[in-house]
Formats: C-alpha cells, sequence, structure tokens
C-alpha cells in the first residue's frame, strides 16, 4: 500500500515536470524573478552574516577602554604623562600609548590608517600579529627603525612590485624612508586593508608629533565585567579625557549596522511582496487550454487532490530550482564581486573602503530562514488558485 | 445488468435563476457485452445522461447504478475511484494533450493509480501494437494523424481494462472513412466483451450493425416514435 502511494506520488512528480516543461517559457519566467528576489534576500543575508563577523573580529583588537583628549570639542594629543594619574585605578592591567592617524599620499592619492604603537606591550588576543599573512610586527628598538606592516591596498597603491621600501613625506616635507617587514592577512581586510603599523617613534616622527604625546591611551582591564565602573573612575580623574569603552563602540556599530540592514530588508520584503503578487497572478490565471486539460484528467480518474499535489510538486520544483539558483548566485556575488549590489547600504558611503574581501557563512538557520521568507509565501500564495483549478469540473471535457 | 437507470432526472444550477432541467425522468438499461447508440440533436441531453453513466456527477433525483453500484449514494471520491476501474472515455475531438507524447497520453489514467513505468509502458505497448501505433509511440500526439489520433483516445480508454467503453460523439470531426474504422474497433471491442455506449448524432454511427440499440433523446427525454 505504502508502495503503491510512493509510486503514485513518484507518478505525479514526472507529470508535474512535463507540466512544467510543456509551459517553459511562464515557468521559466517565474523561476526567473523567484530566482533572483531569492538572491537578493541571500546576498543581503550573507553580507549581513559577512560583516558582523568582521565586525566582531575588529572589536577583538579594539581596547577595552580608549582614552582620548579633547578641547573645544576636536581631539587633540594626550600626554603620555597621563598614565601616571590612572596608576590609583585598582582593576586597570594595562596602559599602552598610541598613535592612531591617518595619511593622505599626494603622490600616489590614497589614504592610509597609520598606528604606531608598542606591539609587545599589549595583551596577548589584541595584539595584530595574528593578522599577519607573512613578516613580523616592528619592534621598539632602534634598529626597527622605518619598519612597517602594511595591510594589502596600501601594497597595490604604493605599487612596490618585489620592493620592499617606500618613502611618505613629513609635514616639513622631509621625506621619510620605510621598509615593510611583514603584510597583513586579506581575511582581517575590514580593520587592516589600508592600515600601517609602526613603533611609536616612527609614527611620531612621520606625523611630526611632540615628544611625550601620543593619540590616545589604550586601557586594558583585568575584569571585562569591570569596564563601566573603570571607566567612570577615569572620568572622575580625568574629566578633559574622552573615555570610549568597547561595549559603546559595539552599541554604535549595531545602530548603524541594525539601521542600514533593517531599511535594506524592508526594501526587500516590498520585492518579495511584489513577486508574490506576480506569483498569484501567474498561478491564478488558467488558460483555456489548462483548464480542459484539469477537466481530461479528471474525467480519466485523477482526484482533486491528485490535481492540487501536481500543483504542489509544480510549486516545489520551482521553489527548489530557484533556491538553488538564487543562492548559488548570491554566493557567487558576495565572493567574487564583494557583494557590490549591497556595499553602499550596508557600510556607508562614506566609510567605503577601497576594497572588501568578504567571508560568507550560510547556516542552517540562515537557509531555513531565506526558504521561510521566500518559499513559504510562493506556497501560500498559490494554493488558492492551485485548489481553483484543481476543481474545474469534470463534465467540460464533454460536448454539449 | 451493467447499467441500470430509473426515473433518472438532472438539473444543473437548482434552485437558483439559471436553472436548467438537462434531464427528465429517464429509464434506460444496457446489458454487459451490448453496444446502445444515443441519438439526438445537440443540447438533448446526451452528453449529461453519458456524464451520468460515466459516473462524473450522481443525477439529481432517480436511481443509477453503474456495475452494480449505486451513484446517489457514492461520495464525489468514491465516484472517481468507481469511474477509474469501471469507464473507458472516448471523447469529442478525443481530447488527446498534443504536447505529450502518444504513450504518455495513453498512460495518463494510469498515473494517479500508482502504476509504475515499467508496467505502464508495457500495457501502452501491447494497444499500441494491437492498433498498430507503435511507430509512433514516442511522438509528440499533436503531430500524428486524425485517424492516428482516433486510435490513441481508444487506446487511452482501455487501458485500464474497463468493463464500459463511453464514447462522446466520436465522429463528429472525423470524414467517412475514419468514422467506419472507429465504427470497426468498437465492433471488435464489443466482440471481446465490452459493453459500449455511443452518444452520437451521426447516422454513420447509429445505423451501424454493430449498434444493438438505440435511444433517442429529445429535450431531456427519451423520445419514443
Amino acid at each position: 500500500m505504502a508502495q503503491k502511494k510512493l509510486e503514485k506520488q513518484l507518478n505525479i512528480l514526472d507529470y508535474a515536470l512535463s507540466s512544467l516543461w510543456r509551459r517553459r517559457m511562464k515557468s521559466l519566467s517565474l523561476l526567473l524573478v523567484f530566482a533572483a528576489v531569492i538572491f537578493l534576500l541571500a546576498s543581503f543575508q550573507l553580507v549581513t552574516q559577512a560583516l558582523s563577523d568582521k565586525a566582531k573580529q575588529v572589536l577583538a583588537y579594539t581596547p577595552e577602554i580608549t582614552l582620548q583628549k579633547m578641547s573645544v570639542g576636536r581631539q587633540e594629543a594626550i600626554p603620555l604623562a597621563y598614565r601616571e594619574r590612572l596608576g590609583g585605578i585598582f582593576g586597570i592591567r594595562r596602559v599602552v600609548p598610541r598613535i592612531w592617524g591617518y595619511y593622505f599620499d599626494e603622490v600616489r592619492l590614497a589614504n592610509y590608517t597609520v598606528m604606531g604603537m608598542e606591539v609587545g606591550e599589549m595583551p596577548e588576543g589584541a595584539r595584530l600579529d595574528t593578522a599577519l599573512a607573512s613578516g613580523a610586527m616592528p619592534g621598539p628598538g632602534p634598529e626597527e627603525q622605518g619598519k612597517v606592516v602594511i595591510g594589502q591596498s596600501i601594497k597595490k597603491a604604493l605599487a612596490l612590485e618585489g620592493r620592499t621600501t617606500f618613502s611618505l613625506f613629513r609635514p616639513d616635507l622631509s621625506l621619510k624612508a620605510f621598509e615593510v617587514s611583514g603584510e597583513f592577512s586579506r581575511d582581517t581586510d575590514i580593520l587592516t586593508n589600508d592600515l600601517m603599523v609602526m613603533n611609536l617613534a616612527e609614527a611620531r616622527d612621520l606625523f611630526a608629533l611632540p615628544a611625550g604625546m601620543v593619540t590616545d591611551l589604550c586601557v586594558y582591564v583585568a575584569n571585562p565585567k569591570e569596564i563601566d565602573t573603570i571607566a567612570r573612575k577615569i572620568s572622575e580623574a580625568l574629566p578633559a579625557v574622552r573615555v570610549l569603552t568597547r561595549p559603546q563602540i559595539q552599541k554604535t556599530y549595531q545602530v548603524v549596522f541594525g539601521w542600514r540592514s533593517g531599511f535594506g530588508s524592508i526594501c526587500l520584503l516590498a520585492a518579495l511582496a511584489a513577486f508574490v503578487i506576480l506569483a498569484w497572478d501567474k498561478a491564478s490565471g488558467l488558460s483555456p487550454e489548462e483548464r480542459r486539460e484539469i477537466a481530461i484528467l479528471k474525467v480519466l480518474g485523477w482526484e482533486t487532490s491528485d490535481i492540487l499535489a501536481v500543483r504542489f510538486w509544480e510549486s516545489v520544483l520551482v521553489s527548489g530550482l530557484a533556491c538553488i539558483l538564487g543562492m548559488t548566485a548570491a554566493y557567487i556575488h558576495v565572493v567574487y564581486f564583494a557583494a557590490s549590489l549591497f556595499r553602499p547600504v550596508l557600510m556607508g558611503w562614506s566609510v567605503l573602503r577601497p576594497e572588501l574581501y568578504l567571508v560568507p557563512r550560510l547556516e542552517a538557520g540562515d537557509i531555513l530562514l531565506i526558504l521561510a521568507f521566500t518559499v513559504i509565501p510562493y506556497l501560500a500564495a498559490t494554493v488558492i488558485p492551485a485548489w481553483r483549478s484543481a476543481t474545474v469540473p469534470a463534465d467540460s471535457a464533454l460536448g454539449g | 445488468m451493467l447499467i441500470e437507470l430509473s426515473g433518472v432526472s438532472k438539473i444543473y444550477n437548482q434552485g437558483k435563476a439559471n436553472e436548467v432541467r438537462a434531464l427528465s425522468d429517464i429509464d434506460l438499461e444496457v446489458e454487459q457485452g451490448s453496444m446502445v447508440c444515443l441519438k439526438g440533436p445537440s443540447g438533448s441531453g446526451k452528453s449529461t445522461l453519458l456524464a451520468i453513466i460515466g459516473c462524473i456527477f450522481p443525477p439529481t433525483s432517480g436511481r443509477a447504478a453503474i456495475a452494480g453500484r449505486q451513484l446517489a449514494r457514492l461520495p464525489d471520491r468514491f465516484l472517481t475511484l468507481h469511474r477509474r476501474e469501471t469507464i473507458g472515455f472516448i471523447f469529442q475531438r478525443f481530447n488527446i494533450l498534443p504536447e505529450l507524447t502518444v504513450l504518455d497520453n495513453i498512460t495518463l489514467p494510469l498515473l494517479p493509480l500508482g502504476v509504475p513505468p515499467r508496467e505502464r509502458r508495457q500495457r501502452a505497448q501491447q494497444l499500441l501494437e494491437r492498433f498498430a501505433i507503435s511507430h509512433r509511440a514516442r511522438f509528440p500526439a499533436g503531430q500524428i494523424s486524425g485517424g492516428e489520433l482516433q486510435r490513441v483516445a481508444i487506446a487511452r480508454a482501455l487501458i485500464n481494462n474497463q468493463p464500459i467503453i463511453l464514447a462522446d460523439e466520436p465522429t463528429a470531426h472525423l470524414d467517412t472513412a475514419l468514422s467506419r474504422e472507429f465504427m470497426e474497433i468498437m465492433q471488435q471491442l464489443k466482440a471481446a466483451g465490452k459493453t459500449i455506449v455511443i452518444a452520437s448524432h451521426d447516422p454513420l454511427v447509429f445505423e451501424h450493425s454493430a449498434i444493438d440499440r438505440t435511444v433517442t433523446i429529445k429535450d431531456g427525454r427519451i423520445h419514443v416514435p
């Protein structure tokens, strides 16, 4: 009995396939529109996921507390001596000075992010050496003079082509020579793509920052649960200093990213709604030939449920194929074309980076979510038209 | 009796403004292995009577028993199941699906029965050979001749070996030669024990020697001259 039922479903599936093939223009147009909707949704999901992962990666390198000196609402250099005033605050593990700035290379018309720091002073896990593809981070000694680690887009902008040396202008237009001692991996592009890391003395020299001054003080705490308490104590000890905590930065990322993601989702849901209307329209418009075919099948002994099963399998085949096509196209779009359709929406125009290599991660939950937002509305949109077509009276196949 | 109708009436859209009485008080008995022709002009009620005999719908009133089953007592689903087992249909213009192959058209009634592909092909092949159209098995039905199309329609009506064959105006769009060929095949089927009911107003059908009885329908009633 079960074998008969299975054979029956296989026969009906076979008929549904041939039915789709017979109406191939209609089926193909529906398939392409459906695949396009799934492509948009899946791309969006993949980009969202990949960017979230990247954001987590960035935050892993962010100090737990960052101190910046503010004057008339603008950031200015902070004296290293401020470190001494933090000595009495219990729970601070380490305070690492950092010079963080932007360098506009007028020769190559490119912007670099320059970071000067003593990597050895940073706690493990926050060190950027884990982001290296090759070479080593510059150390603090004089023998490390001019050594830098660069990101992939800087390497491209400098057009090094086998060389390891290059020069940049100081503010007084004298040239400062550098030697590349390492390169950052493409996997950390969102953080390191335009990043140039050197030791503190070299960065101070490049920006002509006075001795004893840096741009930030990075504070690492012993217990992450005490970040807010320690931040409050720092604010009390150094009232002219802006205190940024990692959770605050994380929250800002989430708000900005969440807003963009929400905006994109609304646009995509509108596209989905339009598709459902199209599916309804296509499924409900029965041609005289289709009505005749259904009436013939019913006279030949097909039940209403058999016709419904044909329509169900047709919908499953169209949506299954559309899912495969749409998701594959989305993966290619994100991996090989760096999600060029969604980058402006999700990353913002003002912070657009020259290049970005996203590593998408599509999990079972994401696939189910995409299916829930596409296949289920499609099946729901076609069920009533399918019922209408299945209830065509059998006697309409007979003459008058 | 394989077909027994007693006081059968059919009213479409009963109780509505567009109510139509298609059949009134029909009594008809058809013995197993006989061939009966329902004769009458267009709109006389032949197709409605054929639909009741064919278990497509039950009568509005009266008794209709087909192969021992009372139609009025059968729900829709069981009407379909009974039709599958009992009735083979031949339609006006044959109602063959032109994009499907000849083989696929013939095996259509077997799909909801869960007959596996190999058995479907074997059963169809026997009929294709019987009607000398096996060379057309893989052809789209839309590309074969009118005579071949007619034989495909008959093969489809026989694929499940049903005891009753119903034909609705089968020669309406055929030339004389093909109409004669059709009646010859019906004669062979009758000789093989099939019970055949043909609705037609073609003299070539109702005057054929194989017809055991002609029933004239006029304005939904059996007309006794």
